[in-house]
């Protein structure tokens, strides 16, 4: 693809952002339309917003890369991030906006009434921030270099500068807007590549979709080997070779490869017969976007695809950036009708990774072998259709990932910045906010820089594992159950969360050693969620005494509907017995 | 069987036996059992009455007057010879025999006073039968602070008495605490009603009125239309529930005032409105944004020829609401400014300023002061900062939903 | 003390009494009742398909149905749940309001999206 088509994209999508931003809702409004200005934003705008924002790089580039390294298992991911949200709208989307918080902390100081849970759940929510922004980062880079060459740590960093300097200079001003705006960006921006792929493949015959495993070469295809891979065949089979095969040198010549792993040496390259059976490659010096645990999972299958459900189906709703969307959302109720909107979108937008998927395991399956598997959705364009039609597809398809980069980047940034300024940061202030939006992303660049040898779509799956094994049991026992004290709570978050955040800590540093040890720790959320739970549970059942004294005023406000709220009857009341009513006792009460 | 349900109704014996007690307890009454009533009973009635009547006096709180009045009747419900009434420095009242005849009752009580508790002592009167040769003294305690100090003399030291004068002592108290209360009330009120004339001032009600008259003729249309925002303006300047709205109702309200003042004005005055709908959600205090707003119409149109502007901009600020109302109006000198923040600035200077500087303090912290910028003639810019959740700070909206 | 003529009901819930907390408890059971149903209607899906796809072996079966199949399905329940969230908290406005509904403030009518 020419660079030239790519990094123009690039730029209009950040130039894009950063007007709508910055100027969108600067038009300034006279008085007489004041009452446009002053409206709520509604659940389907909300709802764009918050799609644009949760739908990562893992989402745009990630699903369709994984579905080609590893088989349809993979859909779990898609549907797991969109089932979060029903888990979410079941259980916390309306009492979470009743109650008021603008962050999880927020939520559990208001609930817990303690500043012990305040500060634990804060370090947790900047911890599992910084988890997720890190694979954001190290995909830009990824996604950057495919499509332009430039060298690995430039992408990170330009989306890390380009999301300081809008955040903190106060260029995202209209976020809902912008993050509007990026949700139909991403969508159109597979939807219509998507289109002329589809046509394209009728054009070529419709050849049957190649759903079985494992997937074979529909042509005969050359592939050039960058980097030393070790590659599996599940059966014995011919290619021609041009380089190092096995240590030993070929000028392009056919070898017969045994079934079982070769080591094929960077540089070579490979011609597979028609038919061919396409190798796997082996876990080894993974560092792709959507190369997962691949050891443990190959296995354990099962156990990692529960493990990866549990996860991301608890733990949306402890995310910190898709929390504090809720509080734009002016009531309860439009919490709740803003989460289904959002269920439709994101769903729909999931239709279309597997789409993607699957066209690349019948043209371009050979992406697997030369560690750019994530390039799938990027390189589908070029594959099926000619000319410069394909290019602009493949343009606009990189756009669309940068703005998956930064408007989940931002969005995160956001709100990790908003909780070290308040809880972390000594002293407030606009410029504090500033300092601690540079805090916010610095340490993730540097994760993102340093630690590249990281599995990074599994960091999502465990910055999912730690939000579900903390902030899920936090959420659903604070609001349903009035037993629910601070010691408990304390209990819970340091046992469930902090297990979880030590199994990927392991996982991660690679000191989690192999086999079903490996495995437990690589997916926690199916053993650590429970013990969460349970340590939530069982220490507030042991410190009864400490349920907090408000509790029952703070369940009265969570599930109470507006309609019902205090202020509306006293105001129905008040324009019945006139204004020098004394105050009514729901006021002197919210004095407190 | 049998078995079973003896065991039963023994273990329920108790039970019922605790429950007829308690509803005996609830029933009974005392009315009713005699028609003249016992000499106890004639005692208490008498006791209470006499309580009655010591009660108006000290319902006006502790001074020489009212203790004048109380210490007699209280000395009746004792019982005692002699009895004293103090505040913390001086001997308020004095009921009974004998004059007070320089006996240091002040000294006697300072460690009463310093620590809340009761104390007895010997006068160390020659006379046997001198009613004042002992004295029990109990606190006067209201809200945790030792008020004064009731004394009770008697011929010779007695139990009774001293558990009595704590009683009374107590009583007293109670007493004065509701007097406090009283007292506290109507500050209540009074702060209440000058927050309502510091809300709407005359001239504005004045104002607006004469100028939407002037429209009655010419446009009735927008003679109605004005008329209906002064009367939600009002409205909302006047509900009285709830400390905490949010943001789009305060917007709102201001909306309305700015529309009335522009009835007046015209095209003298243009405004400019920049609201993120991300902070519309976020609690305030009632009523802080809408003198800050008066108060930049008032620069901006003082002494000013030509148009004047004003910009009101809402924004997103992470954890926190931004709010920043500028003018390009007259100005101020800092030192001016200065004065009218600590509260010195006169009843003409913008009492609005203090008294929203003062609020967003006590809500949500000394950090969340007004931030002003100004000089003479250089206009005026408001920063208020607004977290977007403060414990306890909770509103929910009241025009704004969406039935 | 200004209590709320005609509705004490509502009173009771606003100045939290006892009785008042019991028809919040009432109001809490139904809607966790529905979403629980929700919920334990998902999980049981969900738990069963790895399983059910593992014994099937059919990789054209898990492409279709986690692929497109599964979207549909989680968006109706999600609108059964709203729906039924909603309807229990009319119902809960009408038993605390008695027939008619809650009294709503005079004033600007029709504010609402």
């Amino acid at each position: 693809m020419p660079q030239s088509y790519a990094i123009t994209a690039v730029a209009v999508v950040v130039l894009a952002t950063v007007l709508i931003g910055g100027f969108g809702l600067r038009i300034s409004r006279t008085t007489s339309d004041f009452y446009v200005a002053s409206r709520t934003v509604g659940p389907r705008l909300n709802a764009a917003a918050i799609s644009g924002e949760y739908l990562s790089a893992a989402s745009f580039l990630g699903i369709a890369g994984l579905l080609l390294l590893h088989g349809p298992d993979m859909l779990w991911y898609p549907v797991g991030y969109t089932a979060g949200y029903l888990v979410l709208l079941v259980f916390v989307a309306a009492p979470l906006r009743r109650s008021g918080a603008y962050t999880l902390p927020d939520f559990a100081e208001g609930r817990l009434e303690s500043r012990q849970v305040r500060l634990l759940v804060s370090m947790l929510v900047v911890g599992v921030g910084w988890l997720y922004l890190t694979p954001q980062l190290q995909g830009a880079g990824l996604t950057l270099e495919i499509l332009t060459g430039a060298p690995r740590w430039l992408g990170g960093t330009l989306v890390a500068v380009v999301v300081v300097v809008s955040v903190a200079a106060g260029g995202m001003r209209s976020i809902t807007f912008v993050q509007a705006f990026q949700y139909w960006l991403k969508l159109t921006a597979l939807l219509v590549p998507a289109l002329f792929l589809v046509l394209a493949w009728q054009g070529d015959g419709s050849p049957g979709p190649e759903f079985d495993e494992p997937a074979r070469f529909r042509e005969q295809r050359t592939v050039r080997i960058q980097d030393t891979v070790d590659m599996k065949l599940g059966a014995p089979l011919t290619v021609r070779a041009d380089g190092v095969v096995d240590d030993r040198r070929y000028e392009d010549a056919t070898v017969s490869l045994d079934e079982g792993t070769h080591r094929i040496a960077g540089g070579t390259r490979l011609t597979f017969p028609e038919g061919g059976e396409v190798p796997r490659r082996e876990p080894g010096s993974a560092d792709s976007v959507s190369q997962p645990l691949a050891t443990s999972r190959a296995d354990h299958p099962l156990y990692a695809t529960y493990g990866l459900i549990v996860a991301t189906f608890l733990g949306t709703m402890g995310l910190p950036h898709v929390v504090v969307r809720f509080y734009t959302s002016p009531n309860g109720r439009a919490a709740r009708r803003t989460t289904v909107v959002v269920l439709g979108l994101i769903g729909a937008f999931y239709l279309l990774p597997p789409l993607y998927g699957a066209l690349g395991r019948m043209y371009a399956p050979e992406l697997t072998l030369s560690q750019q598997a994530d390039a799938a959705v990027l390189l589908m364009p070029e594959r099926l259709v000619s000319g410069a039609g394909g290019d602009l597809l493949g343009a606009l398809i990189a756009g669309g990932a940068f703005a998956a980069f930064l408007s989940t980047a931002s969005g995160l940034t956001m709100a990790v910045a908003g909780v070290l300024s308040q809880d972390v940061l000594p002293s407030r202030g606009v410029r504090h906010f500033r300092l601690a939006t540079a805090l916010a992303m610095v340490v993730p660049l540097a994760g993102a820089l340093l630690v590249t040898g990281v599995p990074v779509a599994d960091a999502v799956g465990m910055a999912f594992a730690v939000s579900a094994s903390s902030f899920c049991p936090l959420l659903v026992l604070g609001i349903w159950w009035r037993g629910l004290t601070p010691p408990g709570a304390l209990a819970g978050l340091l046992l469930g969360g902090g297990s979880a955040l030590v199994a990927v800590t392991l996982t991660v540093t690679g000191l989690a050693g192999d086999g079903w040890l490996h495995t437990l720790l690589a997916w926690p959320a199916v053993w650590s969620v429970p013990v969460g739970f349970l340590a939530m549970v069982l220490g507030s059942l042991a410190t009864r005494s400490s349920v907090p004294p408000h509790t029952s005023a703070t369940m009265t406000r969570l599930h109470l509907p507006e309609s019902l709220s205090v202020q509306e009857t006293a105001a129905a009341a008040e324009s019945g017995d006139g204004a020098s009513a004394a105050p009514a006792p729901a006021a002197e009460r919210r004095v407190r | 069987m049998t078995g079973t349900g003896a065991a039963v109704l023994l273990a329920l014996c108790p039970l019922l036996l605790a429950g007829g007690f308690l509803l005996g307890r609830r029933t009974a009454h005392p009315v009713g059992r005699s028609d003249v009533g016992t000499p106890v009973e004639r005692a208490t009635f008498e006791t209470l009455h006499t309580a009655s009547l010591a009660a108006p006096p000290l319902r006006a709180g502790l001074t020489e007057d009212t203790a004048r009045k109380a210490a007699g009747r209280l000395r009746t419900l004792l019982g005692t010879d002699a009895l004293c009434l103090t505040n913390r420095s001086v001997v308020l009242a004095w009921d009974g025999t004998g004059d007070q005849h320089g006996d240091p009752v002040m000294d006697r009580l300072t460690t009463l006073l310093d620590t809340g508790r009761g104390a007895a002592f010997d006068c160390s009167c020659g006379d046997l039968d001198c009613p004042r040769r002992w004295g029990v003294a109990a606190p006067i305690v209201v809200d945790h602070r030792v008020l004064g100090a009731l004394v009770a003399y008697a011929p010779r030291e007695s139990a009774v008495l001293a558990r009595a004068t704590e009683e009374v002592a107590r009583w007293v108290s109670v007493q004065l605490e509701l007097a406090e209360l009283d007292r506290s009330r109507t500050r209540v009120i009074e702060a209440e009603i000058k927050a309502l004339r510091a809300q709407i001032s005359p001239h504005f009600v004045f104002n607006s009125l004469a100028a939407i008259a002037s429209f009655v003729r010419t446009d009735p249309e927008r003679a109605r239309e004005l008329l209906l925002e002064f009367a939600d303006f009002t409205r909302y300047s006047f509900r009285t529930h709830g400390d905490f709205t949010t943001l789009a109702d305060e917007l709102h309200s201001i909306d309305q005032y700015l529309a009335l003042v522009r009835a007046r004005f015209g095209e003298r005055l243009a405004v400019t409105l920049q609201v993120a709908p991300e902070v519309l959600p976020v609690a305030l205090p009632f009523l802080c944004l809408q003198p800050l707003v008066e108060n930049a119409v008032k620069h901006g149109l003082e002494g000013a020829v030509t148009r004047s502007r004003i910009t009101i901009r809402a924004e997103d600020a992470g954890a926190e609401a931004l709010v920043v109302i500028e003018d390009d109006g007259v100005g101020m000198e800092p030192e001016r400014l200065r004065r009218i923040l600590r509260g010195e600035g006169g009843p003409t200077a913008g009492i609005g300023l203090s008294n929203v500087d003062e609020r967003l303090r006590t809500v949500f912290g000394d950090a969340y002061g007004l931030v002003i910028e100004t000089g003479s003639g250089a206009g005026m810019k408001i920063t208020v900062r607004i977290p977007k959740y403060r414990a306890g700070v909770h509103s929910s909206p009241s025009s704004h939903q969406d039935g | 003390m200004h209590r709320l003529p005609g509705h004490p009901t509502q009173s009771e819930i606003d100045e939290q009494t006892t009785l008042g907390a019991a028809y919040v408890r009432s109001l809490m059971r139904s809607q966790l009742r529905a979403g629980l149903t929700a919920f334990g209607f998902l999980a049981l899906t969900v738990v069963t398909l790895p399983l059910f796809f593992d014994a099937l072996g059919n990789a054209s079966v898990v492409w279709i149905v986690l692929g497109f199949a599964c979207y549909p399905v989680l968006v109706g329940i999600a609108w059964w749940y709203v729906h039924r969230a909603e309807r229990n908290e009319r119902d809960f406005a009408r038993l605390v309001h008695g027939v008619h509904g809650p009294e709503r403030p005079p004033g600007r009518p029709a504010e609402g999206d």
